[in-house]
Formats: C-alpha cells, sequence, structure tokens
C-alpha cells in the first residue's frame, strides 16, 4: 500500500503541476541564499534546510509522493544527513587537532581568509543537510504508512 | 506599553487559533487552525524584531507540522465526529482561563518593543554579543555569531537532537532506508 492509492490523497493537476514547476527553483534558491547568508542576515541552517526539504515536498504535492520518491536518490538523503554532523563535529575536532578549543574558528586563520566567517557558514551548510533531509525523510516515512514492513518500494 | 492595534489583533488572533486548536473535535480542523497559530506566532516574532526565530516558526510550526500532521491523518483512520467541539469541564475552563489571565496581566508591562532601556538590552551579556560578536567572529548577525560560535558546542547537540530523531523514525517504522 501507498499514500498515492489513498482516494482522494493525490488530484493530478495542470495548474498545481506548472505552479510548482515554476516556483521551485525560486524556493530552492531562496533557502540556498538563507543557508549561505545566515551569517549576514536573518535565517541559518536550520531555516534555509527546512524550506529545501519543503521544496521536496512541493514536488511530492504536485507529482505524486511515488514518482518524488523515486526520483529521489536515497543515497544522497542519507548522505546529506550523516555528512552534516560529519561537517560540524568535523570543524570542531579540526580546531582541536590544531591545538585550540572545540569549535574554536580562529585557529583556521593562518590557513584561511575569515576562516571564523566560513567556518560558521560551513557549520550552517552542514545543519542544513541534516534539517532538510530529515524532512524529507520522515516526510517519506510517513507518506509511506505504518505497521506494516514491505519490501516493495525500498531501494 | 500600549498595545497597538496590529499587537492586540495578533494576539487575539493567536488566543483564538490556539482555542480552536485545543478545542475542535475534527482532527483536520484542529491540524489547520494548529497551523494558523503557528503563522500568527510567526509574524508576532516578526513585529517583536526576532526574524530568526520567525523564520523558524513559518517554517518549521506553519509549514512542515502540518505537513507531516496532515500525511499521518490520511495514513490513519479518522473517527466519525458528531459535535464541533470537545465537551469540556467547567474546572479546566475555570484553571485554564484564570491561567490566561494571569498571562495576559503581564502584557501591560513589557517593555515597548525596541525600548533600548529595557533590562534585557541593557543586560551584561547582551551588550557583550553586540559589541564583539562581528570583532569576535566575523559575522554580521548576532543570533548565527550565538548560535554557531558562542553557543557552537548546544548547536551541535541540536544537530544531533534532529539527526537523532531521522535515525529513530527509521528503527520504529523498520524501514532501512529514508525513500
Amino acid at each position: 500500500m501507498s499514500a498515492d492509492d489513498g482516494p482522494g490523497l493525490y488530484v493530478e493537476s495542470t495548474i498545481i503541476m506548472t505552479t510548482v514547476r515554476v516556483v521551485a527553483p525560486f524556493v530552492l534558491t531562496f533557502a540556498l541564499f538563507i543557508m549561505f547568508h545566515g551569517a549576514d542576515t536573518p535565517g541559518g541552517g536550520f531555516q534555509g534546510g527546512v524550506i529545501a526539504g519543503s521544496v521536496v515536498m512541493m514536488l511530492a504535492f504536485a507529482y505524486g509522493i511515488d514518482s518524488t520518491r523515486q526520483w529521489v536518490d536515497v543515497r544522497v538523503v542519507a548522505a546529506l544527513a550523516s555528512g552534516g554532523v560529519l561537517v560540524f563535529a568535523g570543524i570542531g575536532l579540526g580546531a582541536m587537532a590544531l591545538g585550540g578549543n572545540f569549535l574554536q574558528y580562529n585557529v583556521y586563520e593562518p590557513y584561511y581568509y575569515e576562516a571564523s566567517k566560513y567556518g560558521i557558514e560551513l557549520v550552517e551548510l552542514g545543519i542544513g543537510g541534516i534539517v532538510a533531509s530529515v524532512a524529507i525523510g520522515l516526510f517519506f516515512l510517513i507518506a509511506a504508512g505504518f505497521g506494516h514492513v514491505t519490501g516493495e518500494g525500498e531501494r | 506599553m500600549s498595545l497597538t492595534l496590529l499587537e492586540g489583533a495578533l494576539l487575539l488572533f493567536v488566543l483564538a487559533c490556539a482555542l480552536g486548536t485545543a478545542l475542535l473535535k475534527d482532527t483536520l480542523a484542529a491540524v489547520i487552525a494548529f497551523a494558523a497559530y503557528s503563522l500568527g506566532i510567526s509574524i508576532i516574532w516578526l513585529v517583536l524584531q526576532a526574524p530568526d526565530v520567525g523564520l523558524t516558526e513559518a517554517a518549521v510550526g506553519a509549514g512542515i507540522m502540518t505537513i507531516l500532521f496532515l500525511l499521518a491523518l490520511a495514513n490513519t483512520v479518522t473517527p466519525e465526529v458528531d459535535t464541533l467541539f470537545e465537551s469540556v469541564r467547567w474546572r479546566t475552563v475555570f484553571f485554564v482561563g484564570g491561567f490566561v489571565l494571569v498571562m495576559a496581566a503581564t502584557v501591560p508591562s513589557l517593555p515597548a518593543i525596541g525600548d533600548p532601556t529595557a533590562p534585557v538590552v541593557g543586560g551584561e551579556v547582551t551588550q557583550y554579543y553586540l559589541e564583539n560578536a562581528k570583532k569576535e567572529t566575523q559575522v554580521k548577525n548576532a543570533v548565527t555569531a550565538v548560535l554557531a560560535a558562542y553557543r557552537g558546542f548546544d548547536t551541535l547537540g541540536e544537530a544531533v537532537v534532529v539527526f537523532s530523531a531521522g535515525v529513530v523514525a527509521l528503527s520504529v517504522l523498520r524501514r532501512e532506508v529514508f525513500a
């Protein structure tokens, strides 16, 4: 059983599909802006990640959850989630390896221009990856239904 | 502080939505009332000049949470409802209403929005962040500076909590992949 079989959960609509096709790139750009620019303007990894995740939900809303599920590569989702944690922790531990404290960004200063700023940006990107992929993952998990172990539909 | 029309209207809207979420018997209606509540709260954050929190509330509370609730509803059996509202005991109304009144009584004594003499602005910690955040962390947004630099370890914990939520959902639903 999948969510798409449910009566009335997915309605194929030209209006929704066209709207999502036009709006989705802008929403994704906005999400990346919020994530990348979080150091200087409101926003950051948590907010940008959720907005990026909502792009996939928009696509699922327009084109059906199952077709979106097949289009999204699960390896990318898993890599974003664990990669985000690794990036964040790696930056923290890297500072310790260079003789500083955990997450002491300025020990990277000799190696990179404005290291604190770009270290923080990188951490925000890591957070964004975690939040976006977990949001997408929870969406697909809940959409797939509960209480039964299935082999089909999984890759 | 005197409430402006916008602030008063927002407070009333949020209260009404919260009441709707708690009292509406139809789950779908309650979820929609909850989304409206989150949207109202996020606008309140904007009015209070906290755009970082407002963004989060709008994206998570009004956006993702609503979608996840709706999906969960679509995948579960919704019982038929005969009445519009839950029945509530008068004792509950008395205590919750009293609590809301007490909280509302504190609203007029809050400092005006953006008041430079407000206690939190004059606080030693706030002043330290405002004066040193740009110099020490090279980022202009003091919220990000606190989040990722001064309180970086806490934020790592938060990020890991989100990550764990994904892992736990996978384990509980006995699946091996997200999609």
